[in-house]
């Protein structure tokens, strides 16, 4: 016990990552399955227990631990969770298992690969949120890549090869830029202080001249920027959506875009303050665009995997608004972070589950051509339940949780800028008309094709995963103090402070 | 002045592996020629024997730097390291080779000889501190690898390979001589550690300057950096896979040992010679290595290029050794060099247990689905693949993560984002490979037998180290490597 109460974070992180390696072992799916379904489940017993005694009261990093691994470059293996990555960590956890029941009875080639391939993500994706030490980082931000590589080129689409290239040489273009940019930064830290340290806890007190945290800002932004993805680097993700097995892109937006936007607040943000200043407006201009384009696009779509990604670009370019609201007296808006924050976890969770939905009429029509259905709330009453939850939840309805996302960023983007609010509450309007589309065309009118009448409802299986996500967009809206109540001393840390911005360890 | 030099039982441990290759090479051409012991059997028994006893000398050798033999010959860490990592490819190659439908014709007695002779002179070259013997370890060696290139299987190809690599070595070779000769008549010592002493008052003087261009352009052809690298792609392809395997990994060792030597001991007041030079060297190799290798469709020919970009890599931690600091550059090209070697083995190993009497020049397209047929080749591949692409967590990734640093520790902004500029072509490349074995139909039956799945063969052995070891380079070890590469680093950074 003992044990397992210093090492929760890597014990969380590896174990996915071992049973992946069993797996693949074990030459038998029903095996895999089982064994891929516990051992997710596991983890999330074990992020449970984090979430449980994680301090709220505390901005500090938590549970921390620390590893030497090349002592003379002073690089580190440092885990720990404050309440900024513990939300992330949990929809991490929690998505997971639900993804891995989606492939059940899946009768896909090779699925214990896939399983295994799911795992080892779910390790890459665990271990890039509690890495303190940037090269850890680095390490598990490109581990990320090469399970998402194979997901999409093995069991994805007719033009899958395309996409799942198009996708790793876009995000590995970014993410060079930001190693460079982090050995910068390393060296940098090392001339002033003759110490080599990899670790962001010891970076963040670097003090560099403007101009330089100027060009690793840019470098690290992009990185991010392309991995969120923020208009125009988004083109990758609409093509990796519509190319990606269902389980895939539900990882994909649920949990890998959202890297993105919590490297801004983790790593660009407090490591460069200097730079915020100038980047602020090109990023909430970017956001603002990404909002109304990824809004009209999707409005336009005729593929309704597609019109799910394309408001993918739009509800992201929230989060990075509101990442990036800067007040008058130089702070950040308290209020736009936390919904930034929150509207994370939201679209987590309510774009998971349209995707899975999208999965569903797929998997019984093999089409997701809008045309192609309608009426289906007569055939498939349960179906229709779940997908207009879901949306609600995704439009922001008072009553989910992207109500309360989306209203603390507006809250905090009007304090910030008025412009901006003004023209990312478009895209709330804009959402509900797109998603309200997306409901009528699927759900209401005659059934017009004489293949739906003959639809099967939800089974069990499918309400297994799709229920709790559902309660989710309902519990979230309703209690959000529940869950932003862990992050609220980190958040408010950081929209203080990211100027002096600091991480003290709490060794409790 | 000259004197007799002293002969001492540590000149003896020092000479030990050479002199054991040379004395396998004789007997191993004598057997060539005797009807009772030119049967393969025999000859591989004193191939076997010779390297490893070569490997222990080596292995046994003083790691205290001294010279012997007016600094013809050096002991010391960073020619023990050479000399190791030179004899365990050969004994690496001469596994896979064993295996290899090649095998017939590359267990013969005067091929052995050739081999092991060729293999002595770059034992020479990687501990030498003398001009001249530097040059006859050189050609010591090219001019066995002309010869083995042309000479294992005689067809039209191999020849045509073998002529053009003879034809622009000894251009090569020339221009290096010519470029040695300079610096001899310049600094009046064919001693690097001489040359060191004596560069600083005459280092404006245009022949010296010409003579550190000619060596860094001879170096630069057999390193096959751009623009000098025509022969390398041809020279690949052509040879016999193993010999490839051979080439493209021992070259790689013994001169960039040798450049360790020159550019950041002997010619570190040259340095605004062949600093700028070698930086259009290195943006060269990297940018058009990796664009050559995107339209290739031969697999050898497209390692051939991607060997060009990884020299382009070296050479971009080459030009970090201008710094004052050497100690991080050096490490950083051994450890990249050391991944390098590893990688290659076992990506040539994967292509020879794939080849057949019938198709032994691979496509791209006949790996396809491969991962159906031999999962673990395909894996093993793949592995290689993200490697030599630089993803973490293999050994690819430490390797270029320690090159951009002494790069950047160094100023070199440009060059490091060039060279990502270039890691993000090679991953296309290299993915494709992936793309192919993974998500792609079988098309052809895989394979020589003796290789297939879970059999033992030492073609599989050699696969599995090299798997294991670009894990573990990439996770576990970089640390310990790096903490014994300290002992290389001073030695070089001796003045």
């Amino acid at each position: 016990m003992e044990f397992f109460n210093s090492h929760v974070l890597s014990i969380m992180t590896f174990l996915p990552l071992m049973v992946a390696a069993v797996i693949f072992i074990v030459p038998d799916d029903k095996f895999a399955r089982v064994a891929a379904l516990g051992g997710s489940i596991l983890t999330f017993f074990v992020s449970l227990h984090v979430w449980h005694y994680f301090n709220s009261g505390s901005a500090k990093i938590q549970f921390v631990e620390s590893y030497v691994w090349i002592p003379e470059f002073g690089i580190r293996a440092i885990f720990g969770v404050d309440g900024i990555s513990l939300l992330l960590v949990m929809l991490t956890t929690a998505l997971t298992p639900l993804v891995i029941l989606s492939l059940w009875n899946s009768h896909v080639a090779n699925l214990r690969y896939f399983f295994g391939a799911l795992l080892a993500l779910q390790t890459g994706m665990l271990g890039a949120l509690v890495a303190l030490d940037l090269v850890f980082f680095y390490v598990f931000w490109e581990v990320m890549l090469i399970p998402m590589y194979f997901i999409i080129g093995i069991w994805g689409g007719a033009r899958r090869i395309y996409a799942t290239t198009k996708f790793i040489l876009y995000t590995v273009v970014g993410s060079l830029l930001m190693l460079a940019a982090a050995i910068v930064l390393y060296i940098s830290y090392h001339r002033q202080t003759g110490i080599y340290s990899t670790s962001i806890l010891d970076l963040y007190n670097a003090s560099l001249d403007p101009t330089t945290q100027l060009w690793l800002f840019g470098c690290f932004a992009l990185a991010f920027a392309i991995k969120v993805p923020m208009w125009p680097f988004h083109t990758w993700l609409p093509d990796a959506h519509v190319e990606a097995p269902t389980a895939g892109s539900v990882i994909l937006a649920g949990v890998l875009l959202k890297m993105g936007t919590y490297g801004f607040l983790r790593f660009a943000i407090p490591m460069f303050p200097l730079a915020v200043k100038s980047f602020a407006p090109i990023l909430v201009f970017l956001g603002v665009v990404g909002i109304i384009y990824g809004a009209l696009t999707a409005w336009v779509q005729q593929d309704a995997k597609k019109l799910v990604a394309y408001s993918s670009v739009s509800h992201l370019g929230f989060v990075v608004v509101g990442s990036v609201a800067l007040l008058a007296d130089g702070s950040l808006s308290v209020e736009a972070l936390t919904g930034a924050l929150y509207q994370m976890i939201n679209h987590g969770v309510s774009t998971g589950a349209l995707f899975f939905l999208v999965g569903v009429i797929y998997e019984r029509r093999h089409t997701r051509m809008l045309a192609d259905f309608g009426g289906l709330a007569s055939v498939m009453p349960w179906f229709a339940v779940i997908l207009i939850i879901a949306t609600l939840g995704s439009v922001g309805l008072p009553g989910t949780g992207g109500f309360v996302g989306e209203f603390l960023i507006l809250l905090g983007t009007y304090q910030s800028s008025p412009v901006a609010a003004v023209m990312s509450a478009t895209g709330v309007l804009l959402g509900a008309i797109y998603m309200l589309t997306l409901c009528r065309k699927l759900l209401f009118g005659p059934v017009t094709h004489e293949e739906n009448k003959k639809l099967k409802d939800l089974s069990p299986l499918e309400f297994s995963y799709l229920v709790p996500l559902a309660l989710l967009v309902i519990i979230m809206g309703v209690f959000p103090e529940f869950f932003l109540a862990k992050s609220k001393a980190s958040i408010e840390h950081l929209a203080k402070n990211y100027r002096s911005y600091s991480l003290a360890i709490d060794s409790h | 002045m000259f004197s007799f030099p002293e002969i001492t039982s540590a000149f003896y441990y020092t000479a030990a592996p050479v002199l054991i290759l040379v004395a396998g090479s004789m007997i191993a051409l004598l057997q060539g020629v005797s009807t009772g012991y030119s049967s393969r059997r025999a000859i591989e028994t004193v191939a076997w024997i010779t390297t490893f006893a070569a490997i222990v000398a080596a292995a046994a050798m003083p790691t205290e730097h001294a010279d012997y033999l007016a600094g013809g010959l050096l002991s010391g860490t960073l020619a023990r390291v050479g000399q190791l990592a030179i004899l365990m490819i050969s004994a690496a190659v001469m596994m896979m080779m064993r295996e290899h439908h090649t095998a017939q014709s590359f267990f013969r007695g005067e091929v052995i000889s050739i081999f092991l002779m060729l293999i002595s002179g770059m034992l020479v070259l990687v501990s030498s501190d003398d001009l001249v013997t530097l040059f006859v370890g050189l050609e010591l060696a090219s001019i066995g690898l002309y010869v083995i290139l042309g000479y294992v299987q005689p067809n039209r190809r191999s020849q045509e390979g073998a002529i053009k690599y003879f034809i622009l070595g000894s251009v090569a070779a020339a221009i290096l001589l010519f470029g040695f000769a300079l610096l001899y008549a310049s600094c009046g010592t064919m001693r690097l550690s001489g040359i060191v002493a004596a560069l600083p008052p005459i280092a404006g003087h245009g022949w010296v300057r010409l003579g550190a261009l000619l060596t860094l352009v001879g170096l630069g052809f057999k390193l096959a950096l751009v623009p000098f690298h025509m022969w390398a792609p041809d020279a690949y392809e052509s040879a016999p896979t193993g010999i490839t395997a051979f080439m493209a990994t021992t070259v790689k060792v013994m001169i960039l040992t040798v450049a360790l030597r020159l550019f950041s001991g002997a010619f570190s007041s040259l340095s605004d010679v062949w600093y700028p030079a070698l930086i259009i060297l290195a943006v060269l190799s990297v940018i058009a290595g990796n664009i050559m290798a995107l339209v290739q469709s031969n697999l050898k020919r497209m390692l051939a290029y991607s060997s060009i970009a990884h020299s382009g890599y070296m050479a971009v931690a080459i030009c970090a050794l201008s710094a004052t600091d050497t100690s991080l550059p050096v490490r950083a090209i051994l450890f990249y060099l050391l991944t390098y070697v590893i990688v290659s083995l076992g990506a040539f190993a994967v292509v020879m247990s794939l080849e057949t009497p019938d198709n032994d020049q691979l496509t791209i397209d006949d790996l396809s689905g491969l991962a159906k047929k031999r999962p673990g080749l395909a894996f093993a591949m793949t592995v290689f693949m993200l490697s030599f692409g630089g993803m973490p967590p293999t050994a690819g990734f430490i390797g270029k993560f320690f090159v951009f640093n002494a790069a950047l520790n160094n100023h070199l902004y440009g060059l490091v984002f060039v060279g990502i500029i270039g890691s993000t072509i090679s991953l296309f490349y290299y993915l494709r490979l992936v793309v192919r074995m993974y998500m792609a139909q079988p098309v052809a039956p895989f394979g020589a037998v003796n290789t297939a799945n879970g059999r033992f063969s030492l073609t599989n052995l050699v696969l599995g180290f090299a798997v294991v070891s670009t894990l573990l380079l990439g996770t576990v070890l970089p640390a310990e490597i790096m903490d014994r590469l300290v002992g290389a680093a001073t030695e070089v950074a001796r003045k």
